[in-house]
């Protein structure tokens, strides 16, 4: 009781749950069977756009239908650490908001935002030439407004630090871009899965390469998956990679055409 | 024709006809490729190539810095720097610097007090010698053109430098010591 009590927040009940709806059941079920109209090799439509957080150096926003990440980038800027380093640090952040998600999220105790900051910041820190700003830090701060599947958000996530990377003038080999697949209970792969499905597949995994060096720079894999489908995954999370480079180089071609 | 030009990071870059050209900041070569690692356009200037950063960037050995005077003791003067080659940076992301007793000036290095050179408040202009410790970067001020370049006095005025080492105060006629920059176009 006493060590629980948050002094630095409005403190509602002990215990407070989502209510459940009866229908719900039969829906989950049908959803196992087929996509939402989408073929197996479709992802969700990407927009992206940067430069909407003003007291960031960059910043970026990336929204694939239920999935709403916003993305910003301080730095480089003085580290706190007293060791000198010869290297820059990347320091990534993620919160989930407490609205993000079906089940709400406590502000505080969340162990998955570790997770997904430490799956970021590996695709993020092989591209990111840290040796050119010792002593400084970067730091990335994603947000997560609405969920739609874990492994979307952490595609869709180091897709939006990439970009707002790019968007505050930090040195980098490449740009990051990140896709994710699942297998289907039917076997079948689908590219770019939402909660539903990722919950009804056998396994999933997500891919974060850099396309113009040809480099993979993080594998997440979870669930069972045969070697022979991990390779099929790959490839075609490798192939969509290079359609949504193309976004992305778009996005920051568009801001810096642009008079800002 | 401009927005062609514009690369973004990995991208490569046209090369010329004949050896490869040296890269300088902006670019990197790979496998005998150069690439961008920022947004921007090359410029060649002479034998090189460069992107040229526009954005704030952290202090390099060599960088003219402004900063200002945040404390004072008797062998360094920590400042807030606040302007890295021209570019400010922005509000809250300022970074430390240390002026030490021997980098106030070439001359007299033994003799010098440092509250006769600085005072706190005071907008200093120095060069970066050292990347420093965890914390600070190493700044000197030990030639004619670095040093105070704006101070105000104790009863609120702006400071007008009269000689290398004083500034007399506009509305009371005192005059009090600094280690005066030398002003432009003098």
């Amino acid at each position: 009781m006493q060590s629980s009590f948050d002094r630095r927040r409005v403190n509602g009940p002990e215990e407070s749950h989502a209510p459940v709806y009866d229908d719900e059941e039969p829906e989950s079920s049908s959803m196992g069977a087929q996509r939402n109209g989408r073929s197996a090799k479709d992802v969700r439509p990407i927009f992206l756009k940067t430069g909407l957080i003003s007291q960031a150096n960059g910043s970026a926003y990336v929204e694939t239908e239920k999935t709403k990440i916003a993305c910003a980038v301080y730095g480089p800027r003085q580290s706190k650490s007293t060791t000198y380093s010869e290297r820059g640090r990347l320091n990534v952040e993620v919160k989930f908001a407490p609205f993000s998600c079906k089940q709400r999220r406590a502000p505080l105790r969340d162990a998955e935002d570790r997770a997904l900051a430490v799956l970021i910041h590996q695709a993020l820190a092989p591209a990111v030439r840290l040796e050119l700003f010792p002593k400084s830090t970067v730091d990335v701060f994603v947000l997560i407004i609405e969920n739609d599947g874990i492994e979307g958000c952490v595609a869709s996530g180091s897709v939006a630090a990439s970009t707002a990377l790019a968007d505050a003038g930090i040195d980098m080999l490449g740009l990051v871009v990140s896709c994710a697949a699942c297998v289907s209970p039917k076997d079948e792969i689908w590219l770019d899965p939402t909660t539903d499905e990722a919950i009804s597949a056998k396994g999933c995994i997500t891919l974060a390469t850099v396309p113009a060096l040809n480099l993979i720079t993080n594998i997440w894999q979870t669930g069972q998956m045969s070697l022979d489908e991990m390779d099929q995954c790959m490839d075609l999370c490798q192939e969509q990679c290079l359609s949504t480079h193309s976004v992305v180089a778009q996005t920051l071609l568009d801001a810096n055409k642009s008079p800002s | 024709m401009a927005s062609s030009d514009l690369l973004l990071p990995g991208q490569p870059m046209a090369l010329p006809r004949g050896p490869l050209p040296k890269v300088s900041e902006g670019l990197y070569e790979r496998n005998g490729q150069i690439r961008a690692s920022v947004v921007g356009t090359p410029q060649r200037d002479g034998p090189t190539f460069k992107i040229e950063k526009q954005r704030p960037h952290p202090p390099a050995p060599n960088s003219v810095v402004l900063g200002s005077v945040t404390r004072l003791s008797p062998s360094q003067a920590i400042l807030s720097i606040t302007v890295v080659d021209g570019i400010p940076l922005p509000h809250g992301e300022e970074f430390t610097g240390v002026i030490r007793s021997q980098d106030v000036r070439a001359t007299e290095k033994d003799k010098i007090k440092l509250a006769d050179c600085f005072r706190g408040g005071d907008v200093v202009k120095g060069i970066v010698i050292s990347l420093g410790d965890a914390r600070s970067y190493y700044v000197t001020t030990a030639r004619n053109d670095l040093g105070v370049i704006f101070a105000t006095s104790e009863s609120g005025a702006t400071m007008q430098p009269v000689s290398w080492q004083e500034m007399r105060c506009p509305k009371t006629g005192k005059l009090e010591k600094r280690k005066c920059a030398k002003p432009e176009g003098l």
